[in-house]
């Protein structure tokens, strides 16, 4: 379907204050990358990458003179489809033609905002991928990559038990209806 | 170069063919500012340029290398100079620009075009006798 393809981009972010975690939602999000893109690439950036994100979508606008009244619902998507708060994934949508206004723009979100409190972080872009699978697919690979890492890098033994038997209990569940999502350790360093 | 025949005057011609599409363009623009107040200068010009692109193309489009090579107080008109793969962006973004310090104003574009030279000329404004 060459009509209406989109580009799905996978990042995660990247914080040192703790706190920055629960800020992690979309709405926050949403605001954030929508406010580095229109300070980058100013008002043409913003609609070409039409980041939105409420979820509802605009009923056909104010109400004519006449009797006559076309209601064209226009759906604007919520941009940002994923969200892991534990692990900082954040999975963006944007059309194909505009990815790279979106891509140029992530390294310019400095901070998150949540209830009047700024936390600085930075977003690290992992992958770029066409549909959302090959996004999950990537994503799994990565988390088992960075699972294993963690393990290296364990300095106490606990730590060392406790991802060990999460490594160990994960499993690709194959549901009738969709594909599960794999058991991620909480990364707590 | 030609040949130069012999006994006569050498009938010298170059033809000099770019295959390259020109670095620069170069446009000819008016700013017309329907209230007659305080006319801006040199620097507020460029200022006002480099903000309709800031508007437009946020600071990549502020970071657009623009010129103003000529610029006539009197009667608000100048010459830019921007690198050709802005010349989008800049004269979409001149064409959106409503206001210069909360007054009413608007770009108009003359002329434009890839060789400073064809600017000197506009026959447009040509009276014929």
């Amino acid at each position: 379907h060459p009509a209406l393809s989109r580009r799905y981009v996978l990042c995660e972010v990247v914080s040192e204050d703790p706190r920055c975690r629960q800020c992690i939602e979309d709405r926050a999000l949403g605001l954030a990358v929508r406010d580095a893109i229109a300070r980058v690439h100013g008002d043409y950036g913003l609609a070409c990458c039409s980041i939105s994100f409420t979820g509802a979508g605009e009923t056909g606008g104010p109400g004519g003179a006449g009797s006559l009244r076309v209601r064209s619902p226009v759906r604007v998507s919520p941009a940002v489809k994923y969200l892991n708060a534990y692990t900082g994934t954040v999975l963006l949508r944007c059309r194909k033609d505009s990815y790279r206004l979106l891509c140029s723009a992530l390294p310019f979100v400095r901070y998150l905002e949540s209830r009047a409190q700024r936390y600085p972080c930075f977003l690290n872009t992992l992958h770029v991928g066409g549909t959302i699978r090959t996004c999950q697919k990537f994503l799994i690979q990565y988390n088992r990559t960075q699972l294993l890492r963690l393990l290296q890098n364990c300095t106490n033994e606990e730590e060392r038990q406790c991802i060990q038997k999460s490594l160990l209990s994960c499993s690709l569940t194959e549901e009738k209806s969709q594909s599960g999502d794999e058991e991620e350790d909480d990364g707590t360093e | 170069r030609g040949p130069a025949g012999r006994g006569m005057a050498a009938a010298a011609f170059e033809r000099r063919v770019l295959r390259r599409a020109a670095e620069h363009h170069y446009l000819r623009v008016r700013l017309e500012l329907p209230d007659g107040g305080a006319r801006p200068n040199a620097a507020q010009f460029k200022q006002l340029v480099v903000t309709a692109l800031r508007e437009l193309h946020g600071e990549v489009g502020a970071a657009l290398p623009v010129d103003v090579l000529i610029y006539e107080e009197k009667t608000l008109s100048a010459i830019l100079r921007v690198i050709s793969s802005g010349l989008v962006k800049l004269w979409s973004a001149l064409t959106l620009l409503g206001f210069y310090q909360n007054r009413r104003c608007a770009f108009r574009v003359l002329q434009t075009s890839p060789f400073l030279l064809a600017l000197s000329g506009n026959s447009r404004e040509l009276v014929l006798d």
